[in-house]
């Protein structure tokens, strides 16, 4: 059974002591940042492929307003070139792996469905993501990636920059950013004040 | 703090501030030598540059990109080498047990792996003495390994909802607890040459910085006592190269800062830059490698992790992460798990983990996404996990080699090789199932496990045989006198405890040996 939580919660922590200063503007300037975005990384079409992988991968359903752009944190760390520390051996470099891997899966849908992934009815798009996940895809882009680890990669990056975000932190009662003055009840069933219960 | 030129002629340079160059560095300066610390990351300032936010902590990670090859490719990053002053302690859990007698002597005791060019009573001293200066929290008595000297000197750190919840589950089948050793203050302590440090506040955030400085990481430890003694710190200085005089010593070191490149002449170096940089600086430079034994022995630690779903509330992201420890399975009975097929043994800890790492793991290891991976990670709250750290022996086909391939400095990015061996195979398929058991004692549900590997060790390592080791027992290079290495790529074998402990004990007792040797030479 899935659990619960009140919204609003992180976004009133940020509000109090109980947030430090470094934390609140860490949080505060994702929480603002702007609906619009132009990708600096990846072509138009490109994004917006990466954009519907994304939204099959985390789906989410709320209002436009609280819509997390998974998509774009990916962009920006392709923009700057960044890694995070390592990499498959088997795998391209990260450009090239993103690349590569979003016109493997635009090949194969349009091989299958003889349409783009953009297109496809979403347990379409699933069903191809899965294939993928799995490796069971084949057809000449991916002779060059390893499908399997090119959607671990993907899923590990779209999960990470998903919850990092105050107002995912909050669907899963994460409130470990309100960390100031101390925890003081930290055994099981023990929780402070300021720590959301189950609805 | 002092400065030195780089015209002068300074003792000795150390690379890299971790737990391997920081103690140094403050036992030399306390002896009077004139040291400079190259690091290669920030001098960060922890209240002000540490949010709560996993996201902007990532920059305490060694983020250049290295290659995973293998059967089981090792993931960096978040999982093992850290930048910055004070190196990978910035993000350790600072779980503190010591290794045990028997972990230096597998060769002997099993026939297979190495054994340590000494033995226990050698490195016991050195964490003792870690062990105060750091204010390690303990228990009262700790029920594995020889009789402590001295009592740890502050009370263990309160057991948070994984430690209570492995506890309940290790009674009910007989397998023996215990606080674990946390290099984390349970009180204010005060600290030589440092001053007060305050108690840790359950901020469960070991693994992204310590904000408020109760975590024993270099950069609040032995780097304010080495600065207080007369070392220079040097960050954002990346060595990359190591120039060799006619005299066969190295008289140079070469580093970028601010993009120029900067010479500092020594008459030592101390080379701390750990398992990775450490070999990999040595192999660029194609020195001290007469054995061809650099980069070789790579050892990881069998570290899987078993997480469950409690009816409790357990909010892993408060208390320390790592919170209990059993140690019955250091050289466990055939009663535990049926029969013993492996050589060595592990540790069991309670472990928290922060969200964006547990939901990143659980999305790689049980392949969750859309609905599915939503739905589970709404369970947060619920889950306590498990972990071991166990010993894994040096293969041939584990290696680290120079690759064809860049980095954003023009350096070539390392390739390392790791394959479990049989060993680590069955010692982990062991702990799976001890692991399994007491978390179904314990009233888990919706098991699974994380395989993984953690802390990566070897590359050069230490013994008596210069046809077999980079460095002798004491970390001295056998090709260059004047070269000592002093991190974790020295360990002749991985022990099946966290390294950092031993890390800073082999660092004093290096530091100890040279200055022996130096004062012999006057």
């Amino acid at each position: 059974m899935p659990y619960h939580y009140p919204e609003g919660t992180v976004r009133a922590l940020l509000n109090t002591d109980h947030v430090t200063f470094a934390t609140r503007t860490a949080l505060e300037t994702r929480l603002a940042l702007e609906a619009a975005y132009e990708p600096r990384f990846f072509s138009a079409p490109e994004y917006a492929l990466l954009k519907a992988v994304c939204d099959r991968l985390i789906p989410q359903t709320g209002s436009e307003a609280h819509y997390i752009d998974i998509a774009r944190g990916i962009d920006e760390r392709l923009a700057r070139n960044e890694s995070n520390g390592w990499r498959y051996d088997a795998m391209p470099p990260d450009q090239d792996a993103y690349r590569l891997g979003l016109a493997a899966l635009e090949a194969s849908a349009q091989s299958r469905h003889q349409q783009s992934f953009l297109h496809l009815a979403e347990d379409q798009q699933d069903a191809l993501l899965t294939l993928i996940q799995q490796a069971e895809v084949d057809g000449e882009p991916w002779d060059h990636l390893p499908a399997d680890r090119f959607f671990e990669e993907l899923l590990a990056e779209a999960v990470e920059n998903y919850y990092s975000h105050p107002l995912a932190q909050e669907t899963i009662g994460y409130v470990g950013m309100a960390d100031t003055p101390a925890w003081q009840r930290i055994g099981l069933n023990e929780l402070d004040d300021r720590e959301p219960r189950p609805l | 703090m002092q400065q030195y030129a780089t015209s002068e002629t300074v003792d000795a340079v150390v690379i890299g501030t971790g737990a391997g160059g920081a103690p140094l560095l403050a036992r030399l300066a306390a002896a009077g030598l004139k040291v400079v610390a190259l690091e290669a990351g920030k001098h960060w300032q922890p209240a002000a540059d540490f949010p709560t936010d996993e996201r902007a902590q990532s920059k305490l990670f060694w983020n250049d990109e290295r290659l995973s090859a293998g059967e089981d490719p090792l993931p960096f990053g978040n999982n093992n080498s850290g930048t910055g002053v004070g190196g990978s302690t910035l993000h350790y859990t600072a779980y503190t047990p010591r290794a045990q007698p028997d972990d230096l002597r597998l060769r002997s005791d099993f026939g297979v792996g190495e054994d340590w060019p000494f033995d226990f009573d050698e490195i016991e001293p050195y964490y003792d003495e870690i062990e105060r200066f750091l204010g390690v929290s303990g228990p009262a008595s700790y029920p594995w390994g020889p009789a402590r000297k001295r009592q740890y000197p502050l009370g263990p750190l309160p057991v948070n909802g994984a430690g209570q919840l492995m506890e309940r589950g290790c009674r009910t089948l007989g397998i023996r607890t215990s606080p674990a050793a946390n290099a984390a203050l349970s009180a204010h302590y005060f600290q030589e040459g440092v001053g007060w440090r305050s108690a840790c506040t359950n901020r469960g955030f070991c693994q992204a910085g310590c904000s408020v400085g109760a975590k024993a990481s270099m950069d609040v430890t032995y780097i304010p006592l080495a600065v207080h003694h007369g070392a220079e710190i040097r960050p954002e200085s990346f060595v990359t190269q190591l120039i060799k005089g006619a005299s066969g010593r190295i008289d140079e070191v070469i580093y970028v800062r601010n993009g120029q490149e900067e010479r500092q002449r020594c008459r030592y170096v101390f080379l701390c830059a750990g398992t990775i940089e450490t070999p990999r600086l040595l192999l660029i430079n194609g020195l001290a490698n007469s054995s061809g034994q650099v980069g070789r022995n790579v050892m990881a630690h069998t570290a899987l992790q078993i997480w469950g779903e409690f009816d409790e509330d357990v909010r892993p992201y408060k208390g320390i992460p790592g919170a209990l420890i059993s140690e019955d399975t250091h050289r466990p009975s055939d009663q535990l798990a049926g029969p013993v097929d492996f050589a060595g043994g592990y540790l069991l800890q309670s472990i928290g983990v922060m969200p964006v790492t547990y939901l990143s793991q659980m999305a790689r290891a049980r392949g969750l996404w859309g609905e599915a991976l939503k739905q589970s990670a709404t369970a947060y709250n619920h889950i306590a996990g498990i972990n071991i750290l166990g010993d894994c022996l040096p293969y041939g086909h584990n290696y680290l080699e120079l690759s064809d391939e860049k980095d954003v400095r023009g350096l070539p990015k390392p390739r390392i090789y790791f394959s479990n061996g049989d060993n680590e195979e069955r010692m982990t398929s062991h702990a799976n199932q001890v692991m399994r058991r007491i978390w179904d004692a314990a009233g888990a549900r919706n098991v699974w496990a994380f395989p993984r590997n953690a802390h990566v060790i070897g590359t050069c390592r230490m013994g008596n045989d210069p046809n077999r080791a980079v460095v002798n027992a004491e970390g001295q290079s056998y090709d260059i006198p004047n070269v000592y290495i002093s991190d974790n790529s020295t360990f002749p074998s991985a022990l099946s405890v966290n390294p950092a402990l031993t890390i800073m004990a082999l660092s004093l007792r290096t530091a100890d040996r040279f200055l022996n040797r130096l004062n012999r030479l006057d």
